[in-house]
């Protein structure tokens, strides 16, 4: 017999290389999976470059011609000041990819932080990481999200302002991050909690494999045994949980948009204008469709790659 | 170990066999009196956990109302027309009828003292007893919610085992489509649009708006909208679940001994896939009891989520609090019961029953 | 032969007659069932609907959406009518000859809904509960502040009104403070209703809870009474009162129901289920349901937008003056209420002697101007302003109006920073330490300039303190106390108002926006609903509908 490579013994997780490529190629083969990529990489383009290139500008108004339906002139109508509905869905883009990126980004740092740490070194920190999981999970999202936002706006505000009289520096006026930091504070506040369940049931079934115990066995720390062997390995499924929980915050930035704990206005977002527009649909649907359709769009599309990155990564589905 | 450990240890696993005739049987080792204490022992054990984490959890949402949204009496002046005048006197003196004055922590150990006995105190805008609010709203609710997943269980589970046993066929595909595009439309959104489309279109059927009870007709409406996203995501994890067993030994074995397929769907397919769809719908009811708020703003129910709402808007320390503990008391209460019933469901979960 | 043709033609006949007696029948029960006219069996209904489950149904909250429907089953002491004029309801006279001591008789015919008679003890009850701080009364300072023994008891020290003396059981004598020619028109509304004191008020002076509601066999004073009150399904049901001493009020029922979505509301309202509303605000209601349904007299109310003029950049006056003169206030109208019912405002006053010719000279549009000042003053132009922040924006309109605004402030001259939080301000309210800029509104509940702007320009009013960041003008004070003095009549009154604003407006200190319409909120066939400034109905026995 000829020698067989060592690589073609080794079982897909512990040859990350060929992981990859095997899911990436499985990935390509579905369809839907590929068209979520397609409408997602779209979206962010838009949200990267769009405001800059749209016919209006996203805050001019124009008494002339309110609630317009759509034309020529204006792709999706105008709202009921006059503004071009089309220009402000594509910052509202740049509103929701900014919320539900940054919201996801934060959300699973912690919650990689917390599940490595429960998942790895056990009890006490097992107990108490899980007890604040439960916690968190079990205070209804609105008054929690509601509650934070309201405690923090007086401090953060007062802050901005004394920061800005004390330097004059003009980044301390602008008022959208400090929107901006609200809602991505308390929407990630309340989204890390499966990330961490996650990331300790990988780390649980992982830390008892050879390799990491040989590699304990070498006198090699704790921490760069998580970063090194665990992590790396843990990330299959916390890819498809990420990639469904940016659709998720980006519905979940919508829905409190609606309830009134979002951007404030004059600042677009899908939410927003979605609720207004929901106030006079019978008389003008375009202001109600275009923002709707588009989250919808969006949403769709996070769940198809999702659903494909999932089967992609977890080789048993007997495709 | 010895011999009076091991009965101990096994007393407290508990896991429950199933014999043929399905009656319940402690393990071996463990006599059945002290195996009834053992599990009233746990479930005290897991109560007794959870008082001083809801108190903390309390405690926290209290300071922030406290420092932040202030109290509900200075926001009724507040938001009132500008021709009230707002005169701090008479807001100080209402504010110390009421006992707003006192420090936060004499404030909040009040509360629990109170609670204590009982007592979950008056709603300080409406002076209604938060019981009476409370206990008008929650069954509401809990009503839906179970609704809900009866009909989310009844509807997606069959479909999600019918698309995962098509697989990549267009009746996957159809499925699959329909079940993303229920997820795709907000309940906020849905909602209105059904609402006043039934009301435009078809002016003869009585207007679904109100609550009349699980049986009343009004129901089905709000429950179709409140079960859109639940139905779209226990369709792709059953067919997700589905799809990993089909591949496993046992089933193509009954399938090679001719069982018919029916049978194997439902007798050797469906148990180790109702673990993880069971504690998803869990999840999703506590989910809903906890907040269908667009639905109850929508559909006029007078539930727990338009409950939260109005006592945010008035930031109404008592309601808030009363919600606060009820949320916490359920999330507490589902944890248990799928704890204890993941290994009646699954008799291999006992090891992952830690990793949960 | 002809026997049986005429009996096969009657038999026939018969036959076709039972047919279409039943056809009939059929027709009509559908037609009946289908039919949106809202007639009960046994008269008229009028079905409303409140858009909130309101917990708090008790009249003597002087405020918020409950207090709109006061009238229907309460009676106030007098009442203004549809032309503003003032009418005797439970009391038939009231006068003073040094306007400081002032005697009512009360209607000896004055019954409550148990046929008990209404007494100065019910009245003195009435008032002293009203003014306990327990009882949370919102507006109780505008109609008893200047009675002896006020201050004591809303400081809460002291349960009694020592200046309301009750000589016999039809007289009531009320000592003020200081004189004030106007003191019987602040009586005349349902700020503080007419209860029965034994079972609103308590042995230890507070409201007794509940004490409204039917099952507390509560009487009632006014033309209808509540029998039904179910507060978790959010409904009420009125009947008529049988031992009302006015008008016999012409509704079989009235019923409220509570629908919180504006947009059922409306469908609901237009395919005919309820005919009327307590408070519907949408930007399409007169597309939806026609002008007739948000129509109504204007009333001394009025929004504007205030300069807290103690907070940078409003501090400088020519910043203020800047800002104001670079928006284009028509532009401002249409873009919050196109289709009315209410007015675009230029001053304050409004609907009350002494608004028309009042001299108070329009604040201009001159954006090139605007921007001019704007860069003479201490800032030097709009970049080293700080954010302007704006509240009290939490409805559609007004949210659009403060969009509009910001938008012109961004053209005109140049400045971005302009913040708005209208959900923060749904949720915890306006702080009103921390902003630039304040909309609310203003207004009176008596027909008199002065008291309109003693609530909203005299340093002593509230509107003053926290709006206007510590408002305070000598001349506006010395012109409003003098012409507080002066009797109702006297002309100098008006004139020394009108000179009040004007000196105010030197100090461009607002924005004007719109004076309000105080809409009937209900369909065609509904007759009898005009309201007065007092938000109440000014005939509930006259409502009626078809």
């Amino acid at each position: 017999m000829s020698a067989i490579p060592l690589s073609t013994i080794d079982t897909a997780e512990e040859a990350p290389v060929n992981l990859w490529r095997d899911a990436w190629h499985r990935l390509r083969r579905n369809k839907l999976a590929i068209f979520g990529l397609i409408v997602i990489v779209i979206l962010a383009f838009t949200a990267i470059f769009g405001p800059a290139l749209t016919p209006y500008d996203y805050l001019s108004q124009d008494l002339a011609s309110r609630n317009a339906p759509p034309s020529l002139a204006h792709f999706f109508g105008t709202d009921d000041l006059g503004r071009d509905v089309f220009s402000r869905i594509v910052f509202g883009t740049r509103t929701a990819f900014l919320v539900a990126v940054i919201v996801t980004f934060i959300a699973v740092l912690i919650g990689l932080v917390l599940g490595a740490v429960a998942g790895f070194f056990g009890n006490p920190f097992d107990r108490v990481i899980m007890w604040l999981t439960d916690v968190t999970m079990s205070v209804p999202n609105l008054l929690l999200v509601v509650v934070i936002n309201a405690s923090l706006k007086t401090p953060i505000t007062r802050w901005m302002e004394a920061q800005y009289l004390a330097t004059l520096n003009p980044f301390y006026r602008q008022t959208v991050w400090v929107d901006f930091l609200l809602v991505f504070g308390s929407m990630a506040l309340i989204s890390w909690p499966p990330y961490a369940r996650l990331v300790r049931a990988q780390v649980l079934s992982i830390r008892n494999r050879p390799y990491v115990m040989a590699a304990q066995a070498l006198g090699l720390s704790n921490w760069i045994v998580i970063l090194r062997y665990i992590v790396p390995n843990a990330l299959g499924p916390l890819i498809v949980s990420v990639s469904a929980g940016l659709g998720t915050a980006m519905v979940l930035e919508s829905a409190f948009s609606f309830l009134g704990v979002g951007v404030n206005p004059p600042t677009p977002s899908w939410g927003n204008m979605i609720s207004d527009g929901l106030r006079v649909w019978q008389h003008y649907p375009h202001l109600l469709a275009a923002p709707a359709a588009v989250l919808g769009l969006a949403s769709v599309a996070f769940s198809f790659l999702g659903d494909g990155l999932n089967d992609a990564l977890n080789p048993r589905g007997g495709k | 170990m010895t011999r009076l450990k091991q009965r101990r240890e096994g007393c407290k696993t508990f896991t429950l066999y199933f014999k043929k005739n399905r009656r319940l049987r402690p393990p071996a080792g463990c006599a059945g009196q002290e195996w009834e204490v053992a599990l009233l022992r746990y479930v005290l054990t897991r109560f007794a956990i959870w008082i001083p984490s809801v108190l903390i959890v309390m405690m926290a949402v209290y300071a922030m109302a406290f420092y932040g949204a202030g109290d509900p009496i200075k926001l009724i002046f507040l938001r009132a027309p500008g021709d009230v005048a707002y005169n701090p006197q008479r807001i100080e003196a209402i504010r110390e009828s009421a006992g707003l004055n006192k420090p936060f922590i004499e404030q909040f150990g009040l509360y629990v003292w109170n609670l204590l006995h009982g007592q979950f105190g008056n709603s300080l805008t409406s002076g209604r007893s938060v019981w009476a609010m409370v206990s008008a709203a929650a069954p509401v609710s809990f009503q839906l919610a179970l609704c809900s997943i009866i009909l989310t269980a009844v509807v997606a589970i069959p479909l999600g085992m019918i698309a995962a046993l098509n697989q990549n066929n267009r009746v996957d595909y159809t499925i699959l489509g329909t079940a993303l595009f229920l997820w795709a439309i907000p309940a906020y959104v849905a909602g209105p649009l059904l609402m006043v489309a039934l009301i435009v279109l078809l002016p003869m059927i009585k207007v679904p708006y109100g609550w009349g009870g699980v049986f009343d007709v009004r129901i089905i409406l709000p429950l179709i909208v409140l079960s859109f996203q639940p139905i779209a995501l226990i369709v792709r994890q059953t067919r997700a679940a589905v799809i990993e067993v089909l591949s496993e030994d046992f089933v193509r074995t009954a399938r090679a001994k001719g069982v018919p397929e029916i049978v194997v769907a439902l007798k050797h397919i469906l148990r180790p896939v109702l673990t993880p769809v069971v504690t998803q719908l869990g999840l999703i009811m506590i989910t809903i009891v906890n907040g269908a708020i667009f639905v109850e703003l929508v559909f006029g129910l007078p539930g727990l989520g338009r409950l939260t709402v109005q006592a945010l808007i008035n930031s109404d320390y008592p309601v808030i609090l009363a919600i606060t503990l009820i949320g916490s008391f359920l999330v507490m209460v589902s944890n248990l019961l799928v704890d204890m019933l993941y290994p009646l469901l699954d008799p291999r979960a006992n090891d992952s029953r830690r990793s949960r | 032969m002809t026997n049986r043709n005429d009996q096969d033609f009657s038999q026939i006949s018969r036959r076709n007659a039972l047919k279409l007696g039943l056809a009939a029948g059929v027709g009509f029960s559908l037609f009946g069932a289908s039919a949106r006219i809202v007639m009960a069996q046994d008269g008229q209904v009028l079905k409303a609907i409140n858009p909130a489950f309101d917990q708090d149904w008790s009249p003597l909250r002087g405020g918020g959406r409950t207090f709109r429907w006061n009238s229907f089953w309460w009676a106030s002491p007098m009442y203004f009518d549809a032309d503003g004029k003032i009418q005797p309801y439970v009391f038939t006279s009231w006068d003073s000859p040094d306007k400081k001591v002032w005697t009512f008789k009360i209607d000896p015919k004055a019954v409550f809904s148990d046929g008990s008679k209404i007494t100065s003890a019910d009245i003195k009850g009435s008032w002293e509960v009203s003014s306990m701080p327990n009882t949370k009364n919102q507006r109780v300072d505008q109609v008893l502040s200047k009675v002896q023994g006020y201050k004591e008891i809303s400081a809460g020290s002291g349960n009694e009104l020592t200046g309301v003396a009750t000589p016999d059981e039809s007289t009531v004598v009320c000592t003020l403070t200081e004189a004030d020619p106007i003191f019987f028109m602040r009586l005349a509304n349902h700020i503080v209703p007419i209860t029965k004191a034994a079972q609103s008020r308590g042995s230890d002076g507070e409201e007794v809870a509940d004490w409204y509601k039917p099952d507390s066999s509560a009487v009632y004073s006014g033309p209808f009474k509540l029998t039904a009150l179910d507060i978790d399904a959010g409904t009420l049901t009125f009947e008529p009162n049988e031992e009302f001493f006015g008008p016999k009020p012409k509704l079989a029922r009235i019923e409220i129901s509570s629908i919180e979505d504006n947009v059922t509301a409306t469908s609901l309202i237009k395919s005919g289920e309820y005919n009327a509303h307590t408070e519907l605000i949408t930007s399409t209601i007169i597309q939806d349901l026609g002008p007739e349904f948000s129509a109504g007299p204007f009333i001394p109310t009025s929004q504007h937008f205030w300069f807290n003029t103690s907070r940078a950049p409003m501090d400088d006056p020519k910043v203020r003056q800047a800002l104001i003169m670079a928006v284009d206030r028509d532009g401002l109208f249409k873009a919050s209420y196109p289709d009315g019912p209410h007015k675009k405002a230029d001053q304050i006053l409004n609907s009350v002697p002494g608004a028309d010719n009042s001299g108070f000279e329009p604040y201009p549009y001159d954006p090139a101007a605007a921007k001019k000042l704007l860069a003479e003053s201490s800032y030097g132009g709009p970049e080293r302003l700080p954010k302007l922040l704006f509240v009290g924006i939490s409805g559609p309109a007004i949210q659009a109006a403060a969009q509009f605004i910001a938008e012109q402030w961004r053209q005109n001259l140049g400045i971005t920073a302009v913040d708005m939080k209208p959900q923060q301000d749904a949720y915890a309210g306006p702080d009103q330490n921390s902003v630039q800029i304040f909309r609310d509104d203003v207004g009176t509940r008596v027909p008199d300039a002065v008291s309109y702007l003693a609530g909203s320009i005299a340093s002593t009013s509230s509107n003053a303190q926290n709006k206007l960041g510590g408002y305070k003008n000598d001349k506006v004070d010395s012109l409003l106390a003098e012409a507080a003095t002066k009797a109702a009549d006297d002309p100098d009154r008006v004139k020394l108002a009108q000179e009040a604003q004007k000196a105010f407006r030197d100090d461009w200190a607002f924005l004007p926006w719109y004076s309000q319409a105080m809409s009937r909120w209900a369909t065609k066939d509904v007759k009898a609903m005009e309201k007065n400034l007092d938000w109440q109905v000014v005939a509930p026995w006259d409502v009626s509908i078809g």
